[in-house]
């Protein structure tokens, strides 16, 4: 019994430790952004962003609204609701190859999909969602890969 | 010391030795009873033994003997000219640790999950189908616009709303 003991104690070790490796979760940042032409504020987080749609748009504040870490877990979606629920915007880890997660992103609003999409996203890649109207201006998902 | 004496010291270091024969011990313990000069040689004897006796115990209880015989019995085995397996064998005879039994089912656990991860690992690690970051995109209700900007490794997908969809964040 003596040596029966720090068998399992070692092997379970192991075996904690080997899975966490093969089933890790991926972490994403996650910025909620609103760009509009109402003034000239550019929040210093958000140059990047301001930059990239720089050639697309012509708005000129972009003011962060929300900036997080979203853990994602395969097929277990997470949800991030807005105006009080009735945007919900849900991001499921559908799959994972090497440094590539896939993430599939649903947006709904009053209940109602108003998108569905499969991005892949990879270290140093930037995923923007944005286009719906929010009072003056529009609203920007940003997905950025954390792993 | 009597004439008999010569004779008896002969005998002496045999009966110290406890090695006589019944009729010489029997001849070495009457003189004895007699003769002084063999008494104190017999006991100049015993000193001597107790002389020596301690320091030599002293010295072999500091001397490691099992680990001085395991080398003596390598050295003998690297002389009889050993197959690879019977040295890797002699190795790891002198290696306590190796001697446990209870390593063979944890080695043989931590191969399994080994090779368990490494199949997991690989699979995630395969060519990727494809090099697009967009795999679909699709609204039932608005028109949009999937934008690649390779350069600065962002992808743009805008969902063009009307304006009576307008939507406030929480």
């Amino acid at each position: 019994m003596k040596r029966v003991v720090p068998l399992i104690i070692f092997s379970s070790i192991l075996f904690l430790l080997f899975t966490s490796i093969a089933f890790g979760q991926v972490h994403t940042r996650l910025r909620v952004i609103r760009a509009s032409n109402v003034g000239s504020d550019v929040d210093a987080s958000l140059r990047d962003v301001h930059d990239d749609l720089g050639s697309l748009f012509s708005f000129t504040s972009y003011r962060l609204l929300r900036d997080e870490t979203l853990s994602l877990s395969p097929n277990r979606p997470v949800s991030i609701s807005a105006r009080e629920g009735r945007i919900i915007m849900e991001i499921t880890l559908v799959g994972l190859h090497g440094s590539v997660a896939e993430l599939k992103i649903r947006v709904a609003r009053k209940g109602k999909d108003t998108l569905n999409t499969q991005v892949r996203l990879s270290p140093g890649r930037t995923v923007l969602i944005g286009g719906s109207k929010l009072s003056e201006g529009v609203i920007i998902y940003a997905f950025t890969a954390k792993f | 010391m009597k004439d008999s004496c010569s004779s008896i010291s002969r005998l002496l270091e045999k009966y110290f030795d406890q090695e006589p024969t019944d009729k010489e011990r029997l001849l070495v313990e009457s003189h004895l009873q007699d003769c002084t000069a063999c008494k104190g040689a017999l006991k100049s004897m015993e000193e001597l033994r107790t002389a020596i006796k301690v320091p030599v115990e002293e010295a072999l209880q500091k001397e490691d003997f099992p680990w001085v015989w395991q080398n003596i019995e390598r050295q003998i085995r690297l002389q009889e000219k050993l197959t690879w397996w019977q040295s890797i064998r002699s190795w790891l005879d002198i290696s306590p640790l190796f001697q446990r039994k209870v390593w063979i089912p944890a080695v043989a656990t931590a191969a399994v999950l080994l090779f368990i991860t490494t199949q997991i690992i690989f699979k995630n690690t395969s060519s990727y189908p494809g090099a697009s970051v967009v795999e679909y995109v699709e609204s039932e209700t608005n028109n949009v616009m999937v934008y690649d900007l390779e350069k600065a490794k962002v992808t743009v997908i805008w969902l063009f709303e009307g304006p009576e969809e307008e939507a406030l964040p929480s």
